[in-house]
C-alpha cells in the first residue's frame, strides 16, 4: 500500500508541521472541537510529527475547513495544508467518506456540486436570470484524467462497495 | 467596470434571489457583468481533500477563462472566493504548479497567466465603490438591528484573502450602517456556521450552528446579514433542524447583503427577492423611513 510518493507526501507534511510545539490554540479555536472533541487538529499534527503517520481514526474528515486554527497558530503552521494533506493520503487509500466521493462524482458528471433541477431552472426563469454558459464536459473529464482524480475516485468506489458488502 | 461574474453553483441553483439581487444593484454603480462557462470553483473542502492537483487545475481553468477575456472575476460566494483566490496564490507563488496546470490547460486552448484578479461583491462594495457612495444611493433606510456573519472563507487566511480583519471584521457592519441598520457586536462573530461538516456528520454540524446562533440571539437582533450563499442556507434552513435536535427556538430572518441594498436603494421588484425567504420579516414601511428629498437627491 505504501509507495514512495506516499512517503514523500508524509515527509512534506512532517516538514510543514515541524514548528508546532503543541500549544493547543488550534483545538481551542476549532468550532468542531467545541462540540465534538474527537476532532482535534493538535492531535492530528502530533500524529504526523511523533508517529510519522496519518492518524488511523480519520477524524480529520470532521474538519469544517473554517481555517480558524491556521489563522491563530502562533508558529504559522498551515494546519489546512496538513489536514488537507492527511485527507489526500487517506483518499488514495480509499478512506474518503461517501459524501466527499459524491461531491467528486457530481463534479465529474455535471461540472458543479450543487445540482440544477427543473425547479431551480424555473426559478431562474421566473426571476429573469440569464442562462449560464455550460462548461465543455470534455474539459472536466480531461482534468480528472490528467490529475489522477479517476484513480482516487476508483479507490474510494471500491472501498464503498466493499463496505456495503 | 466590467467583471466576469462567478455566482457559484450554490447561489445559481439554490439561492437565485440572492444572485438576482447582485445583478440588480451592480448596474446602479456602473458595473457590468459577463457570464462565462465556468465549472464549480471547485468547492474548497470536498474536491481539494481528494486531490490537490485536481482542485488547483479546475480553478486554474476558471481563472484562465476570465483572463482570455481580459476580465477580473467577481465572486458572490465566500467558498468560491476562497477557492479561486487560494488556487491563484498557489499558481502565482509556485512556478511548478503553474507549469503543470498550463500543460493541461493547453489541451483546452487556455493558458493561466496570473493577470486576472479575483474580488468578492463584499470587496467591490466596500473597497471599490465605498460606503459613502452606497449611503448616498439609499432612499429607504432600514432601521433594523442585525448581526453580521462575513463567512470563514472571506476572512481566513487573512494574509492571502485580505477582505477584512479575521478576528475583528467590521466592514460588513459598516456596509449595514450605510443602509441605516444597527449592527450589533456578538461573542462568536468569527465562528463558523458549521456548513463544512453538514454532509459528513450532520449532528455535529448543527451542534456548531447551535453554538453560533446562541451567541447571536444573546444580543437580540432582528435579522442575520451574510455575504455567502452557503452560510445563508445553513442559518435559514439549519435553524429549524437545530430547533428540532436541540429544543432551541431560533427563528431569525437571513439576508444576503445585496438584497437589503436593493431594497434600501428603492429598486423595483424587490418583493420577488423576499418571496422565497423561509423566515419572514416585516421591514419598516417605505413611507415611514423614506429620506427627505433634500437628502436623497443631490442638488
Amino acid at each position: 500500500m505504501v509507495d514512495n510518493s506516499h512517503n514523500q507526501e508524509l515527509e512534506d507534511l512532517r516538514e510543514a508541521a515541524r514548528p508546532c510545539f503543541q500549544c493547543g490554540i488550534c483545538a481551542s479555536s476549532c468550532p468542531v472541537f467545541r462540540v465534538a472533541p474527537e476532532m482535534n487538529p493538535r492531535m492530528s499534527v502530533d500524529s504526523i510529527i511523533t508517529d510519522g503517520q496519518v492518524p488511523a481514526e480519520g477524524n480529520e474528515w470532521l474538519c469544517a475547513y473554517c481555517l480558524m486554527c491556521e489563522e491563530r497558530c502562533p508558529m504559522g503552521v498551515s494546519l489546512t495544508e496538513i489536514l488537507m494533506g492527511i485527507r489526500n493520503i487517506s483518499s488514495k487509500e480509499g478512506k474518503a467518506p461517501p459524501d466527499f466521493v459524491e461531491s467528486a462524482e457530481a463534479l465529474l458528471a455535471r461540472g458543479c456540486l450543487s445540482p440544477t433541477s427543473n425547479r431551480s431552472v424555473k426559478k431562474r426563469v421566473d426571476l429573469g436570470l440569464p442562462d449560464l454558459p455550460q462548461p465543455d464536459p470534455e474539459h472536466v473529464k480531461l482534468i480528472f484524467e490528467v490529475t489522477g482524480a479517476y484513480e482516487v475516485l476508483e479507490a474510494n468506489r471500491v472501498a464503498v462497495k466493499e463496505e456495503a458488502e | 467596470m466590467k467583471y466576469a461574474f462567478f455566482p457559484g453553483c450554490t447561489m445559481a441553483n439554490r439561492l437565485q434571489f440572492a444572485e438576482k439581487s447582485v445583478r440588480m444593484i451592480v448596474p446602479e454603480f456602473g458595473v457590468e457583468l459577463v457570464d462565462l462557462a465556468f465549472t464549480c470553483c471547485p468547492e474548497p473542502n470536498a474536491v481539494r481533500s481528494l486531490s490537490e492537483d485536481t482542485w488547483v487545475t479546475f480553478a486554474a481553468r476558471n481563472i484562465a477563462l476570465a483572463e482570455a477575456e481580459n476580465l477580473d472575476i467577481l465572486t458572490a460566494c465566500a467558498g468560491c472566493h476562497e477557492s479561486l483566490t487560494l488556487a491563484k496564490h498557489e499558481l502565482d507563488t509556485k512556478p511548478e504548479r503553474k507549469e503543470k496546470a498550463n500543460e493541461i490547460l493547453k489541451g483546452m486552448g487556455l493558458e493561466y497567466k496570473g493577470t486576472s484578479s479575483i474580488i468578492h461583491v463584499h470587496q467591490l462594495l466596500f473597497d471599490e465603490i465605498g460606503v459613502e457612495t452606497i449611503s448616498a444611493k439609499v432612499v429607504r433606510p432600514l432601521p433594523i438591528k442585525v448581526v453580521t456573519h462575513s463567512g470563514c472563507h472571506l476572512l481566513r487566511p487573512q494574509k492571502i484573502l485580505q477582505v477584512d480583519d479575521a478576528e475583528v471584521p467590521v466592514k460588513l457592519d459598516m456596509l449595514c450602517e450605510a443602509l441605516g441598520m444597527d449592527p450589533l457586536e456578538y461573542m462568536d462573530k468569527v465562528m463558523c456556521c458549521g456548513a463544512g461538516v453538514r454532509k459528513t456528520d450532520s449532528d455535529t454540524s448543527y451542534a456548531v450552528l447551535k453554538e453560533k446562533m446562541t451567541s447571536m440571539v444573546m444580543v437580540e437582533p432582528d435579522a442575520i446579514v451574510v455575504f455567502c450563499p452557503t452560510c445563508f442556507i445553513t442559518f435559514e434552513s439549519g435553524q429549524r433542524i437545530t430547533n428540532r435536535l436541540f429544543k432551541t427556538e431560533f427563528k431569525l430572518p437571513v439576508f444576503y447583503y445585496t438584497e437589503l441594498l436593493a431594497i434600501a436603494m428603492g429598486l423595483p421588484d424587490t418583493d420577488a427577492l423576499l418571496a422565497d425567504h423561509r423566515v419572514k420579516i416585516e421591514l419598516p414601511e417605505f413611507s415611514d423611513t423614506k429620506k427627505e428629498d433634500s437628502e436623497s437627491i443631490p442638488t
